[in-house]
Formats: structure tokens, sequence, C-alpha cells
């Protein structure tokens, strides 16, 4: 047997693991759920000529192994959350679909996938839009009440939400554990929104007071927590669901402290 | 208010955040007036189901509102998905995050924290249960939508 021979066909595979881990440890970091993340990898897998792919899925790590020709390579990455990114998932994902089509190789997946920078939007412009956001949520909110237009609300609750957003997007530049974050940001909101209530800006206060939290609710996380469930990854849904409750808790903590401090209890 | 100026207040307002979540969720820039339009056309469809004026049915609860709608959106998101080469969940999880059930789960949460604060109370623990379970079976309604295409037509086969 050609010594030589061997050892590339080993290579090879091991590029291949490699690649696979790479692409599925960064659709798991960027908020991908988890039917998503095994078919792109092993759909990469196998395009990329190897026999099979199995991967195991926890909420942090990812666990895979590429099969060819009876030959197993096996590894395991551990996983930190990056935050929710849309964008990485789509680059990710088209990246697999032209290794399917065979316009990349697995050198051409590995400098795409070493390529991608994740997109983010400017700070201020996040804020911004959020304020106006949770403002919508208020005039939805009055609406389904069938209640009068009321500016002030609006003014208030965009100020809240603003503020609160910018300040959580600061703080989460230095990494500060989610939350921390949230409960220090929720109270931050709550507080801003509690000054219109005391000086009498505003004709609902209730409804500015919950809307400028609106923010908080980790959407995405339930979302993908119950599609996961439904599609049979009880293990990662679990783990997903639980985070989103405890950021839910860690709002109230900050929205209960505000309300202690201004003594507004307009949300009850 | 005339009933459609009402609807299509409800329109453009919930268009606002589907395009700001989705910026949260950095969603590339293309996407994001999908994400507006999906996102106002659920909500609008939500809030017209659960009206009492609707004819025919009657109106909805709104659990079932939150199925339907979302199950149409993400029918919508998955047309777009095989256009724009992306998983659908791009474009459908910021159209869905007008319609998620916020103020049911923090006052449900509240509500809990309020027990643990001036001790049991009946009415504290209805508003607890009576929101918590609200908030999560539109949660479940909002997954399970999203989901309908693929558990009832893409069984087995990839969306994109």
């Amino acid at each position: 047997m050609n010594v030589d021979k061997v050892t590339w066909v080993k290579d090879d595979q091991r590029e291949v693991t490699r690649l696979c881990a790479q692409a599925g440890l960064m659709l798991l970091q960027h908020g991908a759920e988890s039917a998503l993340v095994e078919s792109v990898v092993r759909r990469l897998g196998l395009a990329l000529g190897m026999d099979a792919v199995e991967l195991v899925l926890l909420a942090n790590g990812i666990t895979l192994t590429t099969i060819r020709g009876g030959g197993c390579h096996t590894t395991a990455r551990r996983n930190l959350d990056r935050g929710i990114n849309m964008h990485a998932v789509t680059e990710v994902q088209r990246t697999m679909l032209l290794a399917e089509e065979k316009q990349l190789d697995a050198a051409g997946v590995a400098r795409r996938l070493d390529g991608i920078k994740p997109f983010r939007y400017p700070r201020w412009l996040v804020s911004v839009m959020v304020g106006f956001s949770c403002a919508a949520f208020a005039r939805l909110g009055l609406l389904a009440q069938g209640a009068e237009a009321d500016l002030g609300t609006y003014v208030l609750t965009f100020a809240a939400s603003a503020v609160a957003m910018h300040v959580r997007q600061w703080l989460a530049s230095f990494q500060f554990n989610p939350l921390v974050n949230f409960a220090v940001t929720a109270f931050i909101a709550t507080s801003i929104a509690a000054q219109g209530v005391i000086h009498g800006w505003v004709d609902s206060p209730k409804i500015a007071m919950s809307a400028c939290v609106l923010l908080f609710v980790p959407g995405f996380p339930f979302i993908n927590a119950v599609s996961d469930m439904v599609k049979g990854y009880i293990n990662t849904g679990i783990s997903r669901g639980v985070m989103a409750v405890l950021l839910l808790l860690a709002c109230c903590a900050g929205i209960v402290l505000a309300m202690t401090v201004w003594n507004v209890w307009t949300w009850l | 208010m005339n009933p459609l100026i009402t609807l299509l207040q409800d329109f453009g307002l919930a268009a606002v955040p589907a395009v700001g979540f989705a910026m949260i969720f950095n969603v590339p820039k293309p996407a994001l007036k999908y994400c507006a339009l999906a996102g106002a056309i659920g909500h609008a469809l939500r809030f017209a189901l659960t009206k009492p004026s609707l004819p025919w049915i009657g109106p909805l609860p709104i659990e079932l509102a939150t199925l339907i709608a979302a199950g149409v959106v993400s029918v919508i998101g998955i047309y777009w998905a095989q256009k724009w080469r992306a998983h659908p969940k791009v474009f459908t999880v910021a159209a869905m995050i007008p319609m998620v059930p916020g103020v049911y789960a923090f006052t449900a949460l509240l509500a809990l924290v309020e027990i643990e604060r001036k001790g049991y109370s009946e009415a504290l623990l209805r508003t607890a249960l009576d929101n918590g379970l609200r908030a999560f079976f539109i949660i479940a309604a909002l997954a399970v939508g999203l989901a309908l295409p693929g558990l009832l037509f893409y069984r087995r086969k990839p969306v994109v």
C-alpha cells in the first residue's frame, strides 16, 4: 500500500472534520436553531466527500464525527455565545450551498468561512430603532384597548427604551454577563418611565411602564427553544428555554428594584 | 374609529418593531424590508382574526389566531428563503416579535415577585397563572406556527 496516499487521505478527512466543526460552531454561536445546525453541517460534510457526518449538540458544545470508508474522525468544540447574528448564519449556509453545487472545494470553503466577519448595525442606529419599536408597542397597546392616542406616552417610552438599549449595548461591549446587563438596564428603563409617571407627563402610565421594557423580552431564544423541542432536540431546547426565563427574571429584578426606589407601582 | 383604518394602523405600527428587532438580530440589510412586511402581515392578520366584528367565524381566541398568523408568515418566509438562499428564520423570527407576549410574561413574573414580597393572595396567584399560561401558549403557537410548513410539507426535505 502506498503510505503517502494513506496519509493524504487522512489529512483530507481531518481538514473536512475541522471545517464541519467550524461551520457548526459558528451557527451555534450566532443563534441558529439545532435542526439548522445539524442539517448544514451534515450537508457540508457530504458535499466535501464524506460518507456520513454524525453530530451531537449541547447548549455549550458541539461534538461531531465524519466517516469515510470505515475511517472515523471525531472532534469537539466549546461553544461561547456571541449573540444572535443572522448575517453570519446566512453566510455559513450559503457557503454550504456553494459546496453542494461543487463551486467550492475544501480549500475554498475554508477561505470563505475564515472570511466571514459577522455584520453589526451601528449602536446608535439600533438604539433609535428600538426606541421607535417600543413606542410602536405602546401605540399598539393603546390601540388594542381602543384608547385615544397620547403623545406623552410615546415620547417617554421612546426615551426610556432608547437609552436602555444604548446602555445594554455599551455594557455588552465590556463582556458583562447578560443576566447582570439585563437587570441593570431594566432598572434604568423603568426608572426613566417612572419619572414621567411621578411628574404626570403621561395619561396612560401603565402602558409606558410596560412598553419600555419590551426590548428585554428574549423572543428569539424562546422561539428557538420551542422549535428545538418540537423537532426533537429536547436538550438544547430546555437549555435555551431556561436561559430565556432567567433573562426575564433578571429583568424583573431590575423592574421591581426601580419600582421600589421610585415607589411607582402602576404595573400590577 | 373606522375598523379598516384601525387595521391599517396596526399593519403600519407592527412593521416598526419587526425592523427594530431585526436590527438587534443583525439581519442583513436587504432582508430588512421582508422582515417589516412579514411582521406587519402577521400582526395585522392576528388583530383582524381576534376582532368581534369578524364575519362568519367570529372572534378567534388569541392563541389560535397567533398560530394561523405565524403559519401564514412562515409560508411567505419559505418563498422568500428559496428566492434569497437563506434560512426562513432569518425573515420570520423578527416578524414574530410584534406578536411575542412580552407584557403577559412580565406581568406573570412580577405577580410571582409580589407573592414573595406580600405573601400569598388569590388575586396575585390568579394574575400570575392567567398571564403566565397565556404567554406560554402564545409563544408555543408562534413556534409551532413557524414550524408548520416543515411539519406538514417539508417533512424530511430541507427548505433551502
